[in-house]
């Protein structure tokens, strides 16, 4: 037991301490403390040194080494306590905020490092006086070593411990000021600064090239012209270094590291907001990547290489090397081989700026898309940041949510939604061609534009009416979509001819081996990527469903501009018709040809009937005095089966042209036999002219409008009864139609003596006409009739309903028997049963919408998803 | 007040008055389809795109209508005296 102790603390060695060797030991170790306290409170005295030696190695003599090296470190630190953390810390007292000066900071850190350094060189004279006394039985080094580690530890703690909430940020505030020096130097020399004129900004990308690798050039030449730069910043850096060095031992490490990387990042940060703003016509990409190039990392190099870490790790680095920098040597002018820090620092700062330029666009993606394609260039820097950042999924959900809340709303019209819908194909295509992340975003888009009644319209007009009308001029403004998806898919079948080689076993290889794995993101029931190719004409027609409805729908359009057209002409209307041939096959659009066939046809018998009716009639002399010419009179002879249902309204129309009508039916029939024509008196284009005293105004309006106005023509006043009556429309009608020349204040309107019926007087001239109040007589106006929102054509719905009354039998029929019945029954019973003459081939949607009318009509009645009949 | 209402034909520039009318085309026959293809007679045969003079009626004696092609299709595909399918009487094209 005894045993065990006194090999634990060796409690034996205190029974052979004599009187006199405990004296001595007193004495030894008053003397070291008084020494110890002399030379640490000295002031750069080191005078004690020998006597304190001898202290130690007397000490020493009766195995006292660790406790005198504790006490000596004890001492170290509590001084140091004293003299250097509470001075240090009283250095930035005065400052409330973090802005300490310059010279205040280097004072602090000059004076701190002194003591630390007097204080390292007690260590020492405890080192040498121990290793004398040792004459190495230790290894010497590791002893060293081992007691400056111990110290370096106790200083940090000790300043650690005292460490003011504020310093991490005077520390950053420090290299943020440094670093806008430096940038601020380093600015006038690279090349896109803020000093940068607007006006050079459109080519910067190509004009930032040019600097570099002319900077570069020059570089290799002459050698002194860095060589000043760097002199400029020499003292800068290296006041920067010495800091950092300071901080570092004073065992500040990371929280220094940490200062001026954050320093870096936000500078980094704001430069790119600044750089990159909101324009989004250049590519600040480059530009961005220029100037991490000449500040930042030129600081950090310059940091690296004075703190002595740029050791030159010339294979390691290579292989590290951004896999942007594709040709470092040109990046880093005057620097020999970059150091793997420094390549590791060059790929954290480009990540960072690809990634802060992304988010910054991201958020104003919506911005960008509306602006496209004037914004490709952010387009472009954005889809090389996602390539490195691989971020995709953020954009996806920050679009969505920028789509939700901008544009699909009851505020944004159907065009625009469409047409930022077709940017948004364009744009994102550019930065993923695979469609994976369009898939993502379209589909809010089109869920929306499906609850839209104009839709389909729109989407026919936008892809049918190219405003210029000028085929002749590729690329004018005015083309419509149609046509620049013709372009696109010229330009795209030009370029890669890749299916139709797949025989080729050359380009099979070539195919195979640029094949790229779709993104993870992407649903694999969407199926492969080449199914996936962005087709933006088949994403639009995505958004209907059917090409049918679409189609459909282009004929009702179609059919009006035909019928309101006066002349002949149908090029522009060929032209689509053959576009939209290519792509939705030629049989969908076999009725449209028949109707421009029809046009071609009309004009064709128009001029043969006018040409040989003109001989008889003149032989005849049949021309009465308010006989029409046959010559101003023409037809659009139509093959109605074709021709979507066309409103046709009776109208008497005035007796010549009547006239006029029944010769040109009759000549028809002689031509034509035994073909007669069938006259839709309602439809077409009048061009007439009203001439009045003092002037003569131009109308183009359609029949009834020219009936009304031709009655007045010998009856200046009539009553609605009677006019009605005299053209042969509805009192209604007649009321509705007669608006159009009150409103141009050539009839008035004033009661009768029958409330019902209204008196409608012709105008001395067009004295109120608050459009035409022209003094001048001489005027001629050209004025068209506005359709008011009339048509000549029957809409989409109105044929549906039209062709869905056929089923209202069998659906009554059923619902009597079965009592009660939901809508996927009722549509699949009819779909089993009505399979001839005419087949049921209706979708759910245009049942359900059938029946929702049977409902507001009372047929029918809707409860809980089930229909009834109304009793 | 003394204005007038010209009509194009009384004065010397003819363009005041300007009348385009539309109209549609139709078969002067009895019936609305054609017998053989059941498609109708403004419309056209089944082998034909256009309707029209591309595709004409034809009368026979019977004063029976039906596409050209398609009487013409039956005509020749009997081997002995073709008769019409409406009423059975042989079948002559009326003059």
């Amino acid at each position: 037991m005894a045993d065990s102790i006194s090999s634990v603390c060796n409690l034996a060695i205190l029974d052979k301490l004599s009187d006199g060797s405990i004296e001595e030991i007193l004495e030894s170790y008053n003397g070291f403390c008084a020494a110890t306290d002399t030379l640490l409170n000295g002031a750069g005295d080191l005078s004690v040194g020998p006597q304190f030696v001898s202290h130690v190695h007397g000490l020493c003599k009766h195995g006292l080494e660790s406790l005198l090296r504790d006490h000596f470190l004890g001492a170290l630190e509590r001084t140091f306590e004293k003299n250097g953390a509470l001075k240090f810390w009283r250095h930035f007292e005065a400052y409330d905020d973090v802005s300490v000066e310059e010279e205040v900071f280097y004072n602090a850190l000059e004076e701190i490092s002194l003591e630390k350094q007097y204080q390292e060189k007690c260590l020492l004279i405890l080192v040498h006086a121990l290793q004398s006394y040792n004459h190495g039985s230790h290894d010497s080094n590791e002893y060293r070593v081992e007691l400056f580690a111990k110290y370096q530890m106790s200083v940090s703690s000790v300043l650690m411990a005292t460490l003011p909430r504020n310093f991490p940020e005077i520390l950053h505030w420090y290299f943020k000021g440094r670093l806008e020096e430096l940038s601020t130097i380093m600015g006038g020399d690279f090349p896109h600064d803020d000093d940068d004129d607007d006006d050079d900004k459109d080519d910067m990308d190509l004009d930032d090239k040019c600097k570099v690798s002319y900077r570069s050039g020059q570089m290799e030449i002459d050698e002194c012209y860095p060589q000043g730069r760097f002199l400029d910043n020499n003292k800068l850096v290296s006041n920067i270094g010495k800091v950092v060095r300071d901080l570092r031992s004073l065992g500040f490490t990371s929280m220094t590291e940490d200062a001026y990387a954050s320093a870096i990042f936000l500078f980094l940060k704001a430069k790119v907001h600044d750089l990159a703003g909101d324009d989004y016509r250049i590519s600040v990409l480059e530009s961005i990547k220029g100037w991490i190039q000449a500040v930042p990392l030129q600081f950090l190099h310059a940091l690296l290489a004075y703190l002595g870490d740029s050791v030159s790790y010339d294979s390691v680095s290579s292989g590290l090397k951004s896999p942007l920098a594709s040709c470092p040597s040109t990046f880093y002018p005057g620097i020999d081989t970059p150091s793997e820090g420094l390549v590791r620092w060059q790929l954290r700062l480009e990540y960072f700026a690809y990634e802060t330029l992304q988010d910054l666009r991201i958020t104003k993606l919506f911005e960008i898309i509306v602006d496209y394609p004037d914004s490709s260039p952010a387009i472009e820097d954005l889809k090389q940041c996602l390539e490195y950042t691989g971020q995709h999924s953020k954009l996806v959900e920050s679009f969505i949510s920028a789509l939700r809340y901008r544009l699909l709303t009851a505020g944004a019209s159907t065009n625009d939604i469409l047409h930022q819908y077709v940017s948004t194909i364009k744009a994102l295509r550019t930065i993923d061609p695979a469609g994976v992340f369009l898939e993502a975003v379209g589909e809010p888009i089109r869920d929306y534009l499906r609850g839209r009644k104009d839709t389909i319209k729109c989407i026919v007009t936008m892809l049918t009416d190219g405003t210029g009308g000028n085929p002749n001029v590729s690329g004018n403004t005015g083309d419509s979509l149609l046509e620049e998806l013709n372009r696109d898919e010229e330009n795209q079948e030009n370029a890669g001819l890749d299916d139709d080689f797949h025989t080729d076993d050359k380009q099979a290889w070539i195919n195979a081996s640029r094949w790229e794995p779709d993104p993870v993101e992407a649903d694999p029931l969407k199926g492969s990527r080449n199914r996936r190719k962005v087709d933006i004409l088949g994403m639009i027609v995505g958004i209907i469903g059917s090409k049918d409805q679409l189609v459909n729908e282009y004929r009702v359009m179609l059919a009006e501009k035909l019928l309101n057209k006066s002349d002949y002409d149908i090029d522009t209307e060929i032209r689509t018709l053959e576009l939209l041939k290519i792509h939705f096959g030629e049989s969908s659009m076999q009725k449209c040809e028949i109707m421009l066939n029809d046009l071609i046809d009309s004009k064709r018998t128009n001029g043969n009937i006018k040409a040989t009716i003109t001989q008889t009639s003149q032989a005849g002399s049949e021309l009465g005095d308010n006989g029409v010419s046959m010559d101003v009179f023409d037809a659009t002879i139509i093959s109605s089966n074709f021709w979507p249902q066309i409103q046709d309204e009776s109208l008497n129309v005035p007796g010549p042209v009547d006239q006029l009508l029944s010769d040109y039916a009759k000549r028809f029939n002689e031509i034509k036999t035994p073909r007669k024509l069938l006259w839709k008196k309602s439809l077409g284009t009048v061009k007439l002219e009203l001439q009045f005293e003092d002037r003569a105004v131009q109308f183009v309006v359609a029949p009834v409008h020219a009936a009304i106005i031709m009655q007045f023509q010998d009856q200046t006043s009539w009553t609605s009864k009677n006019l009605a009556a005299a053209i042969g429309v509805p009192t209604d009608i007649l009321n509705r139609r007669i608006n159009f020349w009150i409103s141009k204040g050539i009839l008035a309107e004033s009661l009768g003596a029958d409330s019902e019926d209204h008196v409608f007087t012709l105008m001395e001239g067009m004295v109120d006409s608050g459009k035409n109040g022209g003094t001048n007589g001489s005027i001629e106006d050209l004025i068209v009739a506005d359709e008011e929102g009339e048509s000549s054509v029957a809409s989409v719905e109105d044929q549906l309903r039209k062709e869905m009354t056929v089923y209202e039998k069998f659906i009554l029929g059923m619902l009597t028997n079965f009592g009660s019945m939901a809508l996927d029954r009722i549509h699949n019973t009819l779909k089993m049963f009505c399979i001839a003459d005419p087949p049921y081939d209706k979708t759910l949607q245009q049942l359900q919408s059938f029946l929702t009318g049977l409902v507001s009509e009372e047929k029918l009645e809707l409860r809980d998803g089930m229909y009834f009949l109304k009793k | 007040m003394v204005w007038d209402f010209v009509f194009a034909g009384e004065e010397d520039e003819s363009q005041h008055l300007a009348w385009h009318a539309v109209a549609s085309w139709t078969w002067d026959a009895q019936d609305e389809t054609c017998g053989i293809c059941r498609m109708a007679f403004d419309g056209c045969c089944p082998d034909c795109k256009l309707p029209g003079d591309d595709c004409p009626l034809i009368w026979g004696a019977c004063n029976h209508a039906f596409h050209l092609h398609c009487i013409l299709k039956w005509v020749n595909s009997q081997t002995s005296q073709a008769h019409c399918p409406m009423c059975r009487r042989e079948w002559q094209f009326k003059g």
